[in-house]
């Protein structure tokens, strides 16, 4: 063996490669690479040291012609090719396209006849009239007919021996062979001389065959044996890439099929729409026509036939009706039973509210009742009773009545819900008692009760007259200074201000030394850190101050908290608490 | 090399030493290495089968390094009863196998091999490996190749045969391992057979019958031909001096009287398919084996008898079969085919490939080569033989291989272009590795200069420009009508 000289690089089936002739290039420069190499022939391995195929194989490229040899075919010489291929053969002009099977292909029975078969035949005939006699094909025609049925009747003749009775084969034959009386004539012998044959070829099928797989036992090593049946494909063993590309195809094939039912369902949604106006159509149609009746019989109403109310209403409508209709119905109910449904139909919008603020306000009303039973004999002693602490008042004491102007209602009157809004503009007795829900918990507003100036008459011993007062004087018990206080409602807005102004830290004035101050400090909420760690009791969070954590602003929960509505309620609602209680 | 030489070398005898002594004609049994008379020289053979005749004793020899299609029956007077003969190995010789149990085992052993990488997909050519003709020599060669050591084989290296070398080397390279471990288990044969039943996939069939030519002489159209192989035609054919086969239909005869009976009424005339390709020379069928089953396993029994490395172990279904004719005023004649896998796992382009003897050496089988490329041109897929070849087919595809690609690289060469082997597997629609393969088996990759080249010997020139004044003929591919056919999974569903 050759060492090399110079280590290939590898050599990349895409490297571009010069093409030269050996005369354009130096011979002794160049090494050639197949000097060494061992060539691939794809012959079977045992084969390749054939002696013939070696001598061939070192002759390529030499000018020595060195053949395999094989044994040489010959031209027959018993066969007469013209006899037995006679039929001339016309060339289509366009290429041939044929499907036909060869059994289709053969004109006459698929049975050939032996030549014993052709001595039976001749010594059969001799025995026959000119007209009786079985020709050549007709006796074809019988075997094939016989052996079809054979094997149809009896698959695994040739396994377990089982002969087809004469009657079975004579009725195939009958059937099959146009002649009824050819048959009647000649099955019998015909059948006779079948079975003698098969009998004596083992009751196989009288045409030589090849062996198909009859044994798995004895037909692997039975070189006989071909054209198996395949075994049904082996799945190839799924891979993982295999795996996840099915997926991707079910994902995609799912994806597919959502977007269908889509599109489907869109379809339908459109088709209900198109059912759906066309039933709205009729309806106002209907409409149009009743409209139509209604002027012709001279009976007014307003446009209100036309409009299509919304369907889902209808029931709350009826409920509604009988106080509602009453004034009109009434009236109408005489003449036209129908056009009362008809009015069911057009409620008003002004009812509509109507019905449903009422609905609201005794919801709200009822509310409060249970609200009130459910406090009834309770009271908060705590240091911070949240609910208003009923004053123990003797119930002898009346406060004092004053008589205020209403206040007029907020210049943004709106319909929202906030009772704060709706106690004073509504006056109705309901909303009287919705201020006292207002929670307060223990804020200075709480001694505002006691502010209200009260009186008491009694009757004292030998009949005297006794007139008590109670002052507002009690608020000094409350230790909150008068100007305090006032300051406290009037700068409750101070340092209120909006949260995107971000000027420097503003700064406020505030009395340190104030009692107000002095309490609310204890409830500053200790720093950030430690808040941090006790997150549920946040008091910033309790006090619905979450982003102002610095401490000026904080200082306003201790007064607002009492009440959101307080800047508007106190004053005027005084007399109203007064009353209630 | 004279023959003298391949006679003994390549071919010593099995591992262990065999018995050797003298024997007679009546003493010589199956399995029996004996010096045996053919074409004038003595040969080494082995004796597959024994018969009684009129005339005496005869002895079915398969000679040494002769391919299995130069066996024949011999009588004992041309066996050389004066030299030592070579006793089969009593231990492989077991009774229960019948006769010529002997160590042509591991061959099996390869097929099963291989057979088992594609389980139940190939229908035909795999190598029959009981077929095979001289199973211990060639073996214990190549194994004792892998082993340096041993003097005979420097002697070898170094020797005569610098091809033989190469030959150890297969495609497969897993056929090395069982072989090896054949060596020492000598009874894996069994096992390996027990193996290949279950896993269901076995392609040969293991009886050494099938090592035996069963027909003797076949009539075909106005030719007698003499099978060179086993194939499985009906066993009462076997006793036939001569068979008779339609040249249309391909049905086959054992008597006269029905053969006759039945060209008085075949009518077939040309293959029973659609036309694919005419000219003035040959034409083109195309025939699917699952419509056209009768046909396709006559054509399959009356190729096996030419072909060894094929097997009619399974239906012929899954294949198309692509038929060259060549036209008469009788009708449309078979000169050859090949049978192409509706489906291959492993891109080939043709399973079997024949031309029928009568008319070997006339250009048919490059042919029918250039067509088989230009149907995988049209698929646009490069393709390649299904392996193994043939010696002969061997040969032929090398030279159609050589020719085209000299061809090109001489266009390549005038244009002063550079080629890749790429450029050139996609230009041919052949495999990279069968144009690498090409390319050294002519001596044409050079490295030079740190780079790789290709080179043309001037040999090769000339003797390109010699065989293109002879005027071949080549299928013109624009004459080809067809369409790569396209199959349904019902359709791809090959077992019934």
């Amino acid at each position: 063996m050759t060492t090399r000289k110079v280590r290939y690089k590898k050599l990349n089936t895409k490297t571009p490669l010069p093409v030269l002739r050996e005369d354009q290039i130096d011979p002794t420069e160049y090494e050639s690479l197949t000097t060494e190499s061992q060539i691939a022939t794809g012959v079977e391995q045992a084969e390749e040291n054939e002696y013939h195929l070696q001598a061939a194989l070192k002759s390529v490229g030499a000018s020595a012609d060195n053949e395999i040899p094989v044994p040489p075919p010959q031209n027959s010489v018993e066969a007469n090719y013209d006899e037995l291929y006679p039929t001339p053969y016309i060339e289509p002009r366009n290429y041939i396209k044929f499907s036909d099977t060869v059994e289709e292909t053969i004109r006459g029975s698929l049975y050939d006849m032996t030549a014993e078969d052709e001595d039976f035949l001749k010594t059969y005939n001799t025995k026959r009239s000119a007209k009786e006699k079985l020709s050549e094909d007709e006796f074809e025609h019988f075997m094939e007919v016989l052996e079809d049925t054979a094997s149809e009747q009896a698959p695994y003749a040739a396994v377990d021996n089982t002969v087809v009775s004469y009657d079975v084969m004579y009725h195939s034959m009958v059937r099959r062979i146009g002649s009824v009386k050819l048959a009647e004539t000649h099955a019998k012998p015909v059948y006779e001389y079948w079975k003698s044959r098969r009998q004596d070829n083992a009751n196989m099928s009288l045409n030589p065959a090849v062996k198909f797989e009859t044994h798995q036992e004895h037909d692997d090593m039975d070189p006989y044996v071909c054209f198996r049946r395949r075994e049904v494909r082996q799945t190839r063993k799924t891979r993982a890439r295999d795996v996840q590309v099915a997926d991707k195809l079910k994902k995609l094939r799912r994806e597919l099929e959502d977007g269908r039912q889509l599109v489907v369902f869109s379809r339908q949604r459109e088709f209900l729409k198109r059912e759906l106006l066309k039933a709205d159509r009729l309806v106002f149609e209907q409409r149009a026509k009743l409209k139509e009746i209604k002027i012709r019989l001279n009976i007014k109403t307003d446009d209100d036939d036309l409009v299509n109310t919304k369907p889902q209403k209808r029931p709350r409508t009826e409920a509604q009706q009988p106080p509602r209709a009453t004034p009109h119905g009434q009236v109408r109910q005489g003449a036209r039973p129908d056009r009362s449904m008809e009015q069911v139909d057009l409620p008003e919008l002004s009812h509509k509210l109507a019905e449903k603020e009422n609905e609201l306000r005794h919801d709200v009303e009822v509310k409060v009742q249970n609200h009130r039973r459910w406090n009834q004999n309770f009271v908060d002693l705590t240091a911070d009773p949240l609910p208003p602490v009923q004053q123990e008042k003797e119930l002898s004491f009346r406060p004092a009545k004053t008589t205020f102007l209403m206040t007029p209602p907020a210049s943004s009157a709106s319909d929202s819900m906030e009772i704060d809004d709706i106690a004073p503009s509504t006056p109705s007795a309901p909303e009287k008692s919705l201020a006292p829900f207002v929670f307060k918990g223990a804020t200075p507003e709480d001694s505002d009760q006691e502010e209200v100036p009260s009186y008491r008459r009694r009757v004292g011993r030998s009949g005297r007259l006794w007139i008590d007062r109670r002052t507002t004087r009690t608020k000094t018990e409350s230790s909150i200074l008068p100007h305090e206080l006032s300051s406290l409602q009037s700068d409750r807005w101070k340092y209120d201000q909006d949260d995107d102004d971000d000027g420097g830290p503003s700064t406020y004035k505030i009395d340190t030394n104030s009692l107000l101050q002095m309490k609310f400090r204890s409830t500053i909420p200790p720093p950030p850190a430690l808040q941090n760690r006790r997150q549920g009791t946040d008091p910033a969070q309790l006090q619905g101050y979450p982003n102002r954590p610095a401490l000026p602003q904080v200082q306003i929960p201790s007064v607002s908290s009492a009440a959101p509505s307080a800047p508007s309620v106190p004053p005027q609602a005084q007399p109203v608490q007064a009353s209630s209680s | 090399m004279s023959p003298g030489i391949l006679n003994g070398e390549p071919a010593v005898g099995p591992d262990g030493p065999r018995q050797k002594s003298m024997a007679t004609a009546d003493t010589l049994r199956v399995g029996c290495i004996a010096l045996v008379e053919k074409d004038g020289q003595a040969r080494r053979a082995e004796i597959l089968s024994i018969k009684d005749t009129k005339s005496g004793r005869q002895f079915y020899c398969n000679f040494d390094n002769f391919n299995k299609r130069l066996d024949e029956w011999v009588p004992s007077r041309r066996i050389k009863f004066d030299h030592d003969v070579e006793w089969p190995s009593p231990d492989k010789d077991k009774p229960k196998d019948g006769k010529g149990k002997n160590s042509t085992a591991p061959k099996k052993k390869v097929t099963g091999n291989k057979a088992q990488k594609r389980p139940g997909k190939r229908e035909q050519s795999v190598t029959s490996e009981a077929v095979t003709p001289r199973p211990w020599p060639e073996l214990s060669e190549s194994q004792t190749q892998s082993r340096p050591s041993t003097p005979r084989d420097l002697e070898l290296k170094t020797g005569q045969t610098p091809a033989a070398i190469g030959d150890e080397m297969d495609l497969d390279d897993d056929n090395n391992t069982p072989e090896v471990k054949k060596e020492y288990e000598p009874f894996s044969r069994e096992r390996e057979i027990e193996k290949l039943r279950t896993g269901g996939s076995m392609t040969q069939n293991p009886t050494e019958l099938a090592r035996i030519r069963n027909i003797s002489k076949v009539q075909f159209g106005p030719w007698d031909l003499f099978p060179w192989y086993f194939s499985p035609y009906p066993e009462s054919f076997t006793q036939e001096d001569v068979i008779f086969i339609c040249e249309f239909c391909l049905s086959y005869y054992g008597e006269k009287k029905p053969f006759c009976r039945h060209r008085q009424k075949c009518s077939l005339q040309h293959p029973p398919g659609n036309e694919i390709y005419r000219d003035d020379y040959v034409s083109f069928f195309e025939i699917d084996g699952r419509r056209q089953r009768t046909w396709c396993r006559n054509l399959c029994l009356l190729s096996k008898m030419f072909l060894d490395h094929k097997t009619l172990y399974y239906d012929v279904d899954p294949f198309l079969f692509y038929v060259m004719t060549q036209k008469t005023e009788k009708g449309h004649h078979l000169v050859g085919y090949f049978s192409k896998e509706k489906e291959s796992a492993d891109g080939y382009n043709v399973a079997c490939i024949l031309t029928l003897p009568q008319y070997q050496r006339k250009g048919f089988g490059r042919l029918l080569i250039q067509f088989s490329y230009e149907l995988s041109k049209i698929e646009g897929k490069l393709g390649s033989p299904e392996k193994p070849l043939s010696d002969l087919g061997l040969l032929s595809y090398r030279q159609y291989w050589s020719e085209m690609i000299l061809d090109l690289l001489l266009e390549y060469n005038e244009r002063d272009e550079k080629s890749s082997i790429e450029a050139i597997s996609t230009a041919l629609a052949m495999t990279t590795q069968d144009v690498e393969h090409t390319l050294q088996a002519l001596k044409m990759q050079a490295y030079h200069k740190g780079e790789h080249k290709l080179v043309i010997p001037e040999s090769m020139i000339k003797q390109r420009g010699m065989a293109k004044l002879k005027q071949k003929r080549y299928i013109a591919p624009e004459r080809i009508q067809w369409k790569a056919p396209v199959f349904t999974a019902s359709t791809r569903t090959w077992g019934w």
